[in-house]
């Protein structure tokens, strides 16, 4: 699965894009995230790997900015392990390990529509960096 | 020794045991480093001075500097502070240090810009009055806000808690009757040999959180163990690696070093209730609280520590090795710790005025109402803020005279379209500088008062506050 992330702007929020999308093409698109009000929002949604060119196109062609989400990174020099980030993220992305050592499971976490770690790092040790992605970029 | 208590009993592990080790990594915020420069030439009786743009103290003669950990850079505040200087010249960095002063006969100079390493300095010592509280509070908030406190980020309505400590191998807890622990104690500190010098201001041993003064050689700490912090919206910190050495003289101290986490309980606090007395929703025990998840109204709520449990480890273990290989001499104290202070609050001269002394009653109205109706009633009262409420008298919303005045201008009909329903509220016993910084935050200019059941009592608007200071 290929996580990307969709911006709907204040005149196409209200129509049903992303259900559209799923009835046209016939393919699953798990919603990971949404943020939605009435100045617009953004989706974190899953899509299978083999079609994701093809769901990129149908979104871009009804008037969506489909981008990917910025990753969460942390510098380990800076981080001291305390653990203030674990209480604030939603999805369990991080975690203490037996010895008290801090881990990160990347895959768990949403990135940039969440972000509620990055703020929470008495060290400032979380970043939240671009991705490069090759099936944006044609 | 907790498990071999646990196996064996108190007098076999007191037979078998010559020292226990602890260990605690955490904010500990009223530390700060001494230092001195030596006499420039001409020389300089500093007034003021900064270190990479954090102000430093001068509380001596001429040239002794007091780089205060909280302080905060004046070019990156929030970001870089007096902790952060303190682990710069530890780790070996090069730090700017500018300086002003009136001058005198002895002491001509008015203005100073140099560099410094720690190589420059003739004394840098570590001197911090209150550090390794034996325990401290679980923190969480009630407000319908994210909030940033001392405690780190606390989200709305109960969505996490934050504790501090490191519970069974805090030093304090493992001797709470201060028998090996007094002045003149060494310790680790800092990743050097440190000393204790005294017990910490707020000192409260009777209600188990008593606090030590410490001093150590900052020229051979390690920055592993120092480190400056930033919380967001709060300000900066050092992070202090603190451990002693707990000699095992009778069976007494055998049984007091085998306290578990389990034993260890503290208060959860609701810091979203910003005054000296905050409501405590509860104990809970230090095993709970390093578990990742308490109870707090019924409801499981992920927690995090401040302090690393990780580094409070390796300090214990390294201190137990310096102690192994007699690189590490454990001292007798030459005078006692108090065990009978208590932290008293502050003795105040001046009244402060909380919103209940200028809340008045709210005007309000339902979900259900025609605009026009509220329109009069904004007319007839004269106010500009219109509380909306249930039957039960509830908070649903606010409607402001600019929001009416939209509506009329876009043709809406229906108050529920115009109804902000995210109000931002006070309460009676929040203090009316809180609550006018809350209105410059927002931008807004009243708050409804309501109760923690979300009732209406009343409302106070900007308006109120600046006849008050005008009084």
């Amino acid at each position: 699965m290929v996580r990307i992330l969709l911006r709907f702007s204040e005149e196409i929020v209200d129509q049903p894009i992303t259900a559209q999308v799923i009835l046209e093409h016939g393919i699953p698109i798990s919603i990971v995230a949404a943020h939605i009000d009435s100045q617009g929002g953004e989706i974190l949604a899953e899509v299978p790997e083999t079609h994701v060119e093809k769901i990129i196109d149908a979104f871009r062609e009804k008037g969506v900015t489909v981008t990917v989400p910025k990753l969460i990174e942390v510098d380990t020099e800076k981080c001291f392990e305390c653990g203030a980030c674990l209480s604030l993220c939603p999805v369990s992305a991080i975690a203490f390990k037996e010895d008290s050592s801090v881990v990160f499971d990347e895959e768990k976490c949403i990135g940039s529509p969440c972000g509620l770690c990055i703020d929470a790092c008495p060290a400032k040790a979380i970043k939240l960096v671009e991705q490069h992605s090759s099936y944006l970029n044609r | 020794m907790k498990k071999l208590v646990e196996s064996s009993g108190i007098e076999v592990a007191y037979k078998e045991v010559d020292v226990v080790t602890t260990g605690t990594f955490g904010a500990m915020c009223s530390s700060g480093a001494i230092i001195n420069l030596g006499h420039s030439d001409p020389p300089i009786k500093i007034q003021k001075a900064w270190i990479n743009d954090v102000e430093v103290c001068h509380p001596g003669a001429a040239v002794d500097l007091y780089i205060g950990a909280t302080v905060m850079s004046e070019t990156r505040p929030f970001e870089y502070g007096g902790g952060h200087v303190t682990e710069d010249l530890i780790s070996g960095k090069e730090v700017e240090l500018r300086a002003t002063a009136y001058g005198t006969d002895c002491y001509p100079r008015t203005k100073l810009r140099t560099t410094l390493t720690k190589d420059d300095l003739n004394q840098f010592y570590l001197l911090n009055f209150r550090n390794c509280y034996q325990r401290y509070n679980c923190a969480t908030n009630s407000r319908d806000e994210t909030i940033y406190t001392y405690m780190g980020k606390l989200l709305p309505r109960f969505g996490n808690a934050t504790f501090s400590g490191s519970g069974g191998l805090n030093p304090l807890m493992n001797d709470p009757d201060y028998e090996t622990i007094g002045i003149g104690t060494r310790i680790f500190l800092g990743g050097g040999q440190g000393y204790v010098i005294g017990e910490g201001t707020q000192h409260d041993p009777g209600n188990r959180f008593g606090t030590l003064m410490v001093r150590g050689d900052c020229k051979k700490m390690n920055s592993e163990f120092i480190r400056g912090a930033a919380f967001t919206k709060y300000g900066t910190t050092l992070y202090v690696g603190i451990g002693t050495p707990i000699p095992i003289l009778n069976e007494e101290l055998a049984r007091k070093t085998a306290i578990l986490d389990e034993e260890i309980l503290t208060d959860i606090v609701d810091y979203g209730v910003p005054r000296r007395e905050r409501p405590k929703l509860g104990k809970v025990s230090y095993k709970e609280l390093k578990s990742g998840t308490i109870t707090i109204k019924d409801k499981k709520v992920k927690v995090s520590p401040l302090s690393s449990l990780k580094t409070a480890r390796k300090i214990a273990e390294t201190l137990k090795s310096w102690i192994e290989n007699s690189s590490f001499y454990l001292t007798s104290p030459v005078e006692r710790i108090p065990t009978d202070t208590i932290c008293s609050p502050m003795k105040q001269t001046e009244e402060i005025a909380f919103v209940n002394s200028v809340m008045h009653p709210a005007v309000t109205c339902t979900e259900e109402e025609e605009i026009e109706n509220v329109a009069n009633r904004i007319i007839s009262h004269s106010v500009n803020h219109i509380v909306v409420a249930d039957d039960e008298g509830k908070l649903k919303g606010i409607v402001t005279s600019w929001d009416v005045t939209k509506a009329v201008a876009k043709g809406k009909k229906k108050l529920a379209d115009i109804i902000v329903r995210k109000v931002v509220t006070t309460k009676p016993d929040e203090s009316l500088e809180a609550a006018s910084r809350k209105m410059a935050q927002h931008q807004i200019s009243a708050l409804p008062v309501i109760d923690h059941d979300k009732k209406v009592l009343g409302i106070i608007t900007s308006e109120d506050i600046s006849k008050l200071l005008g009084r």
